[in-house]
């Protein structure tokens, strides 16, 4: 049981190597912490157009508010 | 890791990954989070197949495009390994999230680079210059908004190396940007000039996103367009740099050529809205506008109304699936010209989208205007018209109806308008064409939906199926068929399912019709549809002439159908003398007697030696063992005269032509012939008795008085009944039979053999009296015809009383001389007496029998006259001319004023 645990413990790890570098590849600009939740929202069955758009929108978010910031100051 | 993947819930995990990109504490993101959920939670439809191999086919060549064909090898590599592993269950989801994160590191296509530089360095020198975007830096996003994911996010998505690495490199293309611009027009403006891209749920998502916290959900919610004019009032006022010195904030006309756009496809624009109540596109009264661009706006939104009109139908008919295969036809080539219209529009847009990523101003000349709009969308202006117009048209129409109506509207001058309805026509037509020649080359009925038209009644039984089983549906003919060829395709599938289901032949249609070729495209169609005249109607014309011929003959060769027809002719209407005679003569003992007394099988024995004795033996067996015999219902007091009656029996396909009420039609024919035919015979005897008995009456002076009456009287009857008899025979039997016999043998189909049939039978029953207008004729003639009978025995019984008469004196005088050869006396005093008593009893009765004569004389004269008169006023010319055979001498008409008067004028009217 527990090494069948670990087993996949292992398998999932070297899945999400395997993607790591695919996000890498592809210069998505995410890292493992990020990915890991983009995989598992997709993994429920969340539309990935949808996760992009909003991922991108949180980054344009984020830096407009970081420019805001920049500029007020 | 696993466990805890499955047990979080989408929702902590968005928020988690909203804490992670923006960086930020729980609660500070708490509306990029909500924004997040709703465009998640809004179902943003996927537009992308749910297949990894195609993102995955996607994603290499995205690298190979990128110059990196290494990288793509290392991806496949990795891909493999991914899909060995197994773990994950939506791989394409997750491949197709990282492909639309992707980025070229390398090289960032010009046209998006330019936008990103031209935002990025904007950014910085320009927040001071316009307080506008000061107080709001939001607009910044709703500008992002609007140029939509590809354009917009890419520049400020990546992580902050990448972003500055773009930034280097659109350094350079943004400044060739400035110097073809000039200084002027700032990039700010250039990009708030241009209004949000319109409404699709998600956008309107971003922008409420995108307000400040502050403003109230409902605002935030609403489309772009229900905004207070806040939005573009500011948009306005930030475009009056470049458009220097216009006092009055117009809306641009780029902004209202993207507003059409929108219009164009149903949607309601920024400044174009439908108006519900008056059921058309208006312009926003509160735009400032001028008005010449009002005007044009108003008269290309009205486009937008047609293609509303004509989707709307279209999406309300194409699931019903009641509205059957014409209407599904019709329907698909709504579509196909709505997607050439749906064409036209995305040509439109993708130079709206380069002229906005080229700057609005670049090329004055191939700018989109609302002008150059105008011109460009006469043609599917007026295409889209005539497909309203069509729709409206067609509106409650189905099957045949509706083709019909799709033929209307292509008689028209225009020749392009002419093409389109034809095309459409084309398709349209093609189910019913294909209805047609399932029916006409196999006698199939596949219409689900009632649309074809000929309809099929599911009760009639097969004896009744060439009368009552097919019709044609009116309504369902389409009008480019006539009615005619209409007929004919009933016909021709009637024809053969006549042949299938009853004559139970089953020779396959290929070989009753050689050219069957049924499985036509709709350019088959189209081609048969210009070609009506020729192609079709001899098609059509050719399949109905063999199926037909091919009926015929199968009916004639296997069902003798006419040898039938000829013996109806022979038996029921005692075409065959020696037979009828022959068979007269045989019953004549067995019908005297009370209807009461006869058996059938005593007659059938009757009838059957009949045959065998007359010619009628040499005829087919089919037809002799139909014959039958047949006793009408008996009244009291009737004689076997009125209940005999012949019968034919027919069954199988024959009934078909002879159906009960022919048969019905024929029996009293029949009974009308058989009993004139017994007239004729009453005669015969009645004449053979005065012959006979002449010679020997001749020694009884006292009766010659009496007997020149009865002869006198006799006669006039014979010439009644002779030229009855011929009048029956030829002006009517032989007339009617040589006029159906012409038809018949020319008849191309069976209907024209029934119909024929039917004129005959007609013929035959009116002439023959039977009909209801000759009520009063035929009862004058019944009332003759009983006085013949009367008169019959009449006479028998003076003849019976003469000769009795005769034989006591023959006797008397036998005696006599007997006893004076024995030498006695002759006679006796007492019985001389006697003698001559019995003399004058029987000389007393001849006054009676004279006095009863005169009246039968009287009487049937009576008759006569009221019948000639009848005649002659009859509107039938043929009874008109019967009566001047009957009184050819003018015997009548010397006693009979009325009858003076009529003849005289008819007479009159003839020289």
């Amino acid at each position: 049981m527990a090494s069948g645990a670990n087993a996949n413990m292992n398998a999932v790890r070297e899945t999400m190597d395997v993607l790591l570098e695919i996000s890498r590849l592809l210069n998505t600009g995410l890292d493992m912490e990020s990915l890991s939740i983009c995989v598992r929202l997709c993994e429920q069955g969340i539309n990935p157009e949808a996760l992009s758009l909003v991922i991108k929108e949180l980054r344009k978010a984020s830096d407009s508010l970081k420019a805001s910031d920049n500029s007020t100051n | 890791m696993a466990a805890s993947l499955d047990q979080k819930s989408p929702n902590v995990l968005l928020q988690s990954l909203c804490c992670r990109i923006t960086g930020k504490s729980e609660a500070e993101v708490a509306h990029q989070f909500q924004y997040a959920v709703r465009v998640i939670g809004s179902n943003y439809a996927p537009t992308i197949e749910r297949d990894e191999f195609l993102v995955s086919e996607k994603i290499k060549k995205e690298m190979v495009k990128q110059r990196r064909e290494a990288d793509a090898a290392l991806f496949s590599e990795l891909h493999r390994k991914l899909q060995t592993q197994g773990v994950l269950k939506h791989r394409w989801s997750v491949l197709y999230l990282l492909l639309s994160l992707c980025e070229d590191p390398r090289k960032p296509s010009p046209r998006l680079g330019s936008y990103g530089a031209l935002f990025a360095q904007a950014l910085p020198r320009d927040a001071h210059s316009t307080p506008f975007y000061c107080t709001r830096p939001q607009s910044l996003a709703l500008s992002y908004g609007d140029r939509g994911p590809p354009s917009g996010a890419t520049v400020v998505a990546g992580p902050p190396g990448g972003l500055s690495s773009t930034m280097g490199t659109s350094g350079i293309s943004s400044l060739g940007m400035y110097t073809l611009n000039g200084p002027s027009p700032t990039p700010q403006s250039l990009l708030a000039g241009q209004p949000p891209a319109a409404g699709g749920p998600a956008l309107g998502s971003r922008l409420a996103w995108a307000l400040p916290v502050g403003s109230s959900p409902a605002c935030a919610l609403a489309p772009p367009s229900l905004r207070p004019p806040l939005g573009p009032v500011a948009l306005n006022r930030s475009i009056r740099p470049r458009r220097d010195g216009d006092p009055n904030a117009e809306v641009t006309e780029g902004a209202l050529v993207r507003d059409i756009l929108y219009v164009f496809q149903g949607i309601d624009g920024k400044y174009i809205k439908m108006n519900l109540p008056d059921n058309c596109y208006k312009m926003d009264a509160k735009v400032v506008l001028c008005k010449s661009l009002r005007d044009t706006g108003s008269r290309l939104a009205e486009l937008g109304w047609l293609h509303n009109k004509v989707r709307k139908y279209t999406d309300a008919r194409s699931l019903d699936r009641a509205f059957g295969l014409v209407g599904q036809s019709f329907c698909a080539s709504l579509h196909q010209e709505l997607k050439e219209y749906y064409r036209l529009l995305s040509v439109l847009h993708s130079q709206l989208q380069v002229e906005e990523d080229q700057g609005v101003n670049l090329t004055v000349e191939s700018s989109l205007t609302l002008k150059r709009l105008l011109v460009w969308t006469y043609d599917p202006k007026v295409r889209l018209k005539t497909l309203a117009a069509l729709v409206d048209f067609c509106q409650g129409r189905k099957g045949g109806e509706l083709a019909s109506a799709v033929h209307a509207y292509g008689k028209t001058g225009d020749p392009q308008m002419r093409a389109l309805v034809q095309h459409i026509l084309s398709l349209v037509s093609h189910p019913i064409l294909n209805f047609l020649y399932r029916w006409i080359y196999d006698g199939e009925l596949e219409d689900t939906y009632h649309e074809f038209f000929v309809a099929s009644d599911p009760n009639v039984k097969t004896d009744r199926l060439w009368h009552d089983k097919y019709s044609l549906r009116k309504s369902m003919i389409p009008s480019f068929i006539t009615m005619d060829q209409a007929h004919k395709v009933l016909l021709i599938g009637k024809s053969i399912n006549f042949l299938h289901q009853v004559c139970h032949d089953r020779t396959p249609p290929g070989k009753i019709t050689p050219a069957s070729k049924s499985a036509d495209t709709p350019n088959d169609a189209a081609e048969l549809l210009w070609d009506l005249e020729g192609a079709f109607q001899g098609k059509i014309d050719a399949a109905y002439f063999d199926t037909s011929k091919y009926l015929l003959d199968v009916l004639n060769r296997d069902y003798l159908l006419l040898d039938h027809l000829q013996a109806m002719r022979r038996y029921l209407l005692l075409g065959q003398g020696d037979f009828i005679r022959h068979l007269m003569d045989l019953l004549k003992p067995e019908l005297a007697r009370p209807a009461t007394t006869l058996y059938q099988h005593n007659l059938t024995g009757i009838l059957e030696t009949a045959v065998r004795a007359t010619n009628a033996q040499y005829d087919n067996a089919e037809i002799l063992k139909r014959l039958d015999v047949r006793l009408l219902e008996v009244s009291p007091g009737s004689t076997g005269w009125d209940v005999f009656s012949l019968d034919y029996h027919v069954d199988g396909p024959i009934a078909t032509v002879f159906t009960r009420e022919c048969m019905g039609r024929y029996l009293r024919a029949f009974n009308f012939l058989w009993r004139a035919k017994r007239m004729e015979y009453t005669l015969t005897d009645i004449w053979k008795g005065q012959m006979c008995n002449a010679k020997l009456l001749k020694t009884m002076p006292e009766l010659s008085g009496v007997l020149h009456q009865c002869h006198i009287l006799a006669s006039e009857m014979v010439h009644f009944i002779h030229q009855m008899q011929y009048y029956i025979t030829f002006e009517v039997l032989e007339c009617s039979w040589d006029e159906l016999w012409n038809k018949v043998q020319q008849a191309q189909d069976l209907d024209h053999i029934i119909t024929a049939h039917e004129v005959f039978l007609d013929t035959i029953i009116s002439r023959c009296l039977l009909d209801s207008n000759s009520r009063s004729l035929l009862n004058q003639l019944r009332a003759i015809f009983n006085q013949i009978i009367e008169f019959q025995s009449a006479q028998d019984s003076l003849y019976r009383s003469a000769l009795e008469e005769l034989r006591l004196r023959l006797q008397y005088d036998e005696q006599r001389k007997q006893r004076e050869a024995q030498g006695e006396w002759g006679v006796t005093a007492e019985q001389e007496m006697e003698e001559a008593n019995r003399v004058r009893e029987f000389q007393d009765t001849i006054p009676k029998m004279r006095s009863q004569l005169h009246i039968l004389t009287h009487y049937y004269q009576g008759i006569v006259q009221q019948f000639l008169v009848l005649l002659m006023t009859s509107p039938d010319q043929s009874l008109r001319f019967l009566s001047f055979r009957l009184d050819f001498n003018e015997h009548y008409r010397a006693r009979e004023p009325r009858l003076r008067a009529s003849l005289g004028t008819t007479r009159g009217r003839r020289s």
